[in-house]
């Protein structure tokens, strides 16, 4: 169970301060169409009604009464309730009660099986609460219009910003009740279903990874290793007893990182890899490639060799390394005694090199596939931080769907979102890939040109096309609407957590859940605004 | 607008849904089960055997997921297959598996898939993983799923033929068979299987190719049902496999240095099954049946029952025993049960362990002692093998021409020398089976690299 993806913590300065200067322009073009618009329509009075409006809009979104946003979010949870929402768990219900079914195979690896269950568990949870999320946030609103029970509403002394804010918070509170019991039901499930065996491995594993670099066979640095053909460029591989490493340093190494080692019963540093394997020969066909580990001091350049071991691919292959290090010195030719912190660590930096055994073989490594190893957090830590993931994308679905549905019809709003999700699920890598240049296919124009002209993506450009200015500045103007769209849709993969719950591992914060929890109060803040002002503005009996 | 009350409304509604039915029901009724029963579509799949029943084992969860899923079984298993590749590129194993099983549940009738899944899990996925255990795990995942397919498509022939393909071919004949051979018999997973066969696809615990021959055979008998067709083969080749198993294990006995009454019979019964099964089978040709296996009386009956002359008979008989190598086949298995052959075999086996043990030549003592065979070095055992061997091929010159017989001649003569070359003696001027030495130097760079595979691990 490997980690088979890399993510980097992100700089949360650098999110805020982008996520200010959007949101920012974004204000700044609204209240310029605001403005004009209302000069149009009131003439001289014009503007002085656009500041009216203006402050009375920061009026309303500041001053919102708790007790009256309470009230609104009550009445919207027992209406969801009315309108059977919670019949969601008529098919949980039956999705677990033979989810067994489908899933069990006594044949499969028990650690395989694990991470199937989990999930199968938390893509269901997903699922299951999307629809639900959606439909609710997308038609509550439109259909109060529809009945007139809005009109009825705003007559009330209530401001609209808390009818949208309590409408967000009652179908939030609604999804939240769902997710709750499914999320427990499913943890239990997963209890249940877990061969005996494994149980032990519900563990949430904690990595501490460092920064991984390469030497090649040379012994020179190198940005990465060998790329042995695998279709997925993922890993690097180093050859085997040549002076190819893989270097990763690590830092805030102290004696807090240390374990009690089960063996030993003293306190040892627990390295884990996954490293990979490749034989460029068929080698001993009955044993494993082996690997070995040299710790070695950043600053005084010290190293210390430690034993070889067996790499056990798609498994967990775990190094005590025990405080006391007793090595042989190559170069006294003596049995020496180093400690672990003293000698090797300097300012919390310890170097760990892996090199590979074998001769003509060939060892697979990325940055994450070898870490220093936390004490295990319980399982439910993961699953719930997991768990987590799925309501905040509930959360943010709701908000899109609310706000959407203050400017148009529960279907059209329905549509939207949908759409919404799909492009910010399935196509933001795609767009990512064409925006970076990794996929190619050139601009809209070009690309269309180019197929009419049975010219593949390969294909050298051709004159005529490197030369229309026309076409090329079509082209930069519709990439420049996807970077747009890019930046707009949220990345509704960043919700997903489950890879690292079901690889065993804990669910990292600043790498996962912070990041997902930004982007949701990102989206949170302008929608607030939008969907107060289009209530406000809108005719109500314009249904 | 209707001038009827509801309650004549509503007489209306029902009088409709009562004619209505009458040829829904004349046209949808389920069959009883007796043949003929049933409305006009009940007979109709009956009579082209299109029922879920009548195609293997109905899986209740398949046929609710098809049903669920109303016309989006395409969309749904174009997106898992899609799903599944890249979990195969990502590694994710757990995944790989899982999503199979899902595309299954889709498509449990797709021969192609059952095909292009079984292979991929024992074959593709198998290769990917270091470790020689774990790469017969997956090579019996994929044999297990063949397996299920055949429970699932009891009709189909080729799901038969693959089942026997990984369990003969893949687990006997491929880099890691020394290994393979021995987990089938003894599961590396001895905390599952307490150390012996993993009863789902070897229950009585027997050698891989006898598994192999019971799924040809399996294979064969579904094959010659009416109506049914495989689409892999030859029809003459697709049929001789379950007898080629028992080549298979024959041989595999004697390459392990089996050379006892096992090994015997196993030959003696890859005769049996080749000349007396596979080879009095009929097959149809241009001129009519042939039999592969036959006497004259037979050519003339044959001759006489298709209306055609003898020589016809003789001549497309003869094309067709060329298209199995069926004289080579016999030949083979007649030479092999002969006691001489078993001594070649044994004798040149013999010298190939003590030449791993460096114990090349008996030593002086021994000889001036008149120590018998159990003082032999390699070399008199390799003399022994190659002049056996030589009398062997003298007597059934056919398998001069096979590439087998060539090999292990080769490959003896080659260790012979190996031996005088480490002991820095001159090779003799000559020396058994010298003209199949002489004859294939061509492929002299071939046998070296057997010879170096043999004692590398």
């Amino acid at each position: 169970m490997n980690l088979n993806f890399d993510k980097q913590p992100i700089d949360i300065l650098q999110a805020l301060a982008n996520w200010g200067l959007i949101f920012g322009v974004l204000v700044c073009i609204g209240l310029a169409i605001a403005l004009i618009m209302s000069v149009a329509n009131n003439k001289k009075k014009g503007v002085s009604r656009f500041f009216e409006n203006l402050g009375e809009g920061l009026r309303d979104l500041f001053g919102m009464s708790l007790k009256r946003l309470g009230a609104i979010a009550n009445l919207t949870l027992k209406e969801a309730i009315r309108r059977k929402a919670l019949l969601v768990f008529v098919v949980f219900a039956v999705l677990f009660m033979f989810g067994g079914w489908f899933l069990s195979d006594t044949n499969n690896r028990a650690e395989l099986q694990l991470s199937v269950y989990v999930s199968f568990v938390l893509t269901a949870i997903g699922w299951l609460i999307f629809p639900v999320a959606l439909i609710l946030a997308c038609w509550g609103i439109p259909e109060d219009i529809r009945l007139r029970s809005l009109h009825t509403v705003v007559t009330k002394p209530v401001k609209r910003s808390e009818i949208v804010l309590g409408r967000i918070l009652g179908f939030i509170g609604v999804g939240t009740i769902v997710v709750g019991i499914m999320s427990v039901l499913g943890y239990v499930w997963i209890l249940r279903q877990v061969p005996e065996e494994v149980q032990s491995r519900l563990v949430a594993r904690v990595p501490v990874y460092g920064s991984l670099n390469f030497r090649d066979r040379e012994g020179e640095d190198s940005e990465a290793g060998v790329n042995t053909g695998d279709i997925n460029p993922y890993r690097s591989y180093i050859e085997g007893a040549s002076k190819a490493r893989a270097k990763w340093t690590f830092d805030g190494v102290s004696p807090g990182v240390l374990q009690t080692d089960p063996e030993t019963g003293e306190a040892a540093l627990l390295v884990e890899n996954s490293f990979q394997a490749f034989r460029t020969h068929k080698g001993v066909i009955d044993e494993v490639l082996h690997g070995q580990y040299t710790l070695v001091n950043p600053e005084t350049d010290l190293r210390v060799q430690l034993p070889q071991f067996p790499i056990y691919e798609f498994r967990q292959n775990l190094a005590w390394i025990p405080r006391e290090l007793i090595y042989y010195n190559e170069e006294t030719k003596e049995t020496e005694t180093k400690d672990l912190f003293d000698d090797m660590v300097s300012d919390g930096k310890l170097i760990v090199e892996a090199r590979c055994v074998d001769v003509g073989q060939f060892l697979g490594m990325a940055r994450p596939d070898l870490f220093l190893r936390l004490p295990d957090r319980p399982f439910a830590s993961s699953f719930f931080k997991s768990v987590f993931g799925i309501w905040l994308m509930m959360v943010l679905i709701v908000v899109l769907g609310v706000t959407a549905s203050t400017f148009v019809k529960g279907p059209v709003a329905t549509i939207l979102l949908f759409t919404l999700i799909l492009v910010g699920t399935g196509f933001n890598q795609f767009m990512d890939d064409i925006l970076s240049g990794e996929v190619r296919g050139a601009g809209l124009v070009e690309s269309g040109i180019r197929i009419l002209n049975h010219g593949n993506p390969i294909v050298e450009k051709p004159e005529s096309l490197e030369e229309s200015a026309a076409v090329q500045g079509v082209d930069q103007a519709f990439t420049g609407m996807l970077w747009g769209v890019s930046h707009i849709i949220p990345n509704f993969n960043m919700f997903s957590f489950k890879a690292y719950t079901a690889s065993g591992f804990d669910v990292p914060m600043k790498v996962a859940v912070l990041p997902a929890l930004l982007m949701v109060i990102g989206f949170f803040i302008p929608c607030l605004m939008l969907g107060y002002f289009s209530l406000k503005l809108r005719e109500l009996e314009a249904k | 607008m209707s001038q009827l009350d509801s309650k004549s409304r509503k007489l209306v509604y029902f009088a409709g849904i009562v004619v209505l039915s009458i040829p829904i029901i004349f046209l949808g009724m389920p069959s009883r089960g007796a043949e003929g029963s049933g409305g006009k579509l009940a007979q109709l799949r009956g009579e082209y055997d299109l029922g879920e029943a009548t195609l293997g084992k109905v899986d209740p969860s398949s046929a609710t997921m098809n049903l669920v899923l109303l016309g989006f079984r395409g969309v749904a298993s174009s997106m898992l297959w899609k799903q599944r590749i890249e979990q195969q590129e990502n590694k994710d194993w757990a995944g790989v598996k899982a999503t199979t099983e899902s595309i299954i549940l889709l498509q449990p009738h797709f021969l192609e898939v059952w095909r292009f899944q079984g292979w991929n899990l024992a074959f593709n996925v198998s290769a990917e993983w270091d470790d020689v255990r774990d790469r017969y795990y997956w090579v019996k995942e994929g044999a297990k799923f063949y397996q299920e397919g055949t429970v699932r498509n009891s009709k189909f022939p080729e799901l038969y033929w693959d089942t026997a393909r990984v369990i003969g071919s893949k687990v006997g004949n491929s880099d890691e068979k020394r290994y393979f051979r021995k987990y089938f018999l003894n599961d590396p997973d001895e905390e599952t299987f307490g150390g012996g066969a993993d009863p789902d696809i070897n229950p009585n615990g027997i050698d891989n190719y006898l598994v192999a021959q019971d799924w040809y055979q399996q294979a064969n008998d579904v094959e010659i049902m009416p109506g049914i067709d495989q689409h892999i083969l030859m029809r003459m080749i697709f049929r001789s496999y379950p007898a080629r198993s028992q080549f298979d294990y024959a041989k595999a006995l004697q390459d392990e240095g089996l050379f006892n009454e096992e090994g015997h019979a196993a030959w003696e019964k890859a005769y049996d099954m080749w000349t007396t099964k596979f080879g009095r089978e009929v097959f149809i040709t241009p001129a009519g049946g042939v039999r592969l296996e036959f006497t004259d009386k037979d050519l003339e009956e044959l001759a006489a029952e298709d209306g055609v002359t003898v020589e016809e008979k003789q001549y497309w008989t003869d094309k067709y025993q060329k298209n199995v190598n069926y004289r080579y086949w016999r030949t083979l298995a007649s030479a092999e049960s002969e006691e001489a052959a078993r001594d070649a075999h044994r004798n040149i086996y013999d010298g190939k362990q003590l030449y791993r043990k460096q114990k090349f030549q008996q030593s002086e003592k021994d000889k001036e002692q008149g120590g018998g065979t159990e003082t032999w070095g390699a070399m008199e055992y390799f003399d022994q093998g190659m002049k056996q061997l030589e009398t062997l091929l003298r007597d059934y010159p056919d398998l001069k021409n096979e590439m087998a017989a060539v090999e292990e001649a080769m490959l003896a003569v080659m260790y012979w020398r190996n031996i005088y070359e480490l002991r820095g003696e001159a090779i003799p001027q000559t020396f058994p089976l010298q003209d199949i030495w002489e004859a294939n130097q061509g492929m002299v760079p071939e046998i070296q690299l057997q010879f170096q595979r043999e004692n590398t691990y």
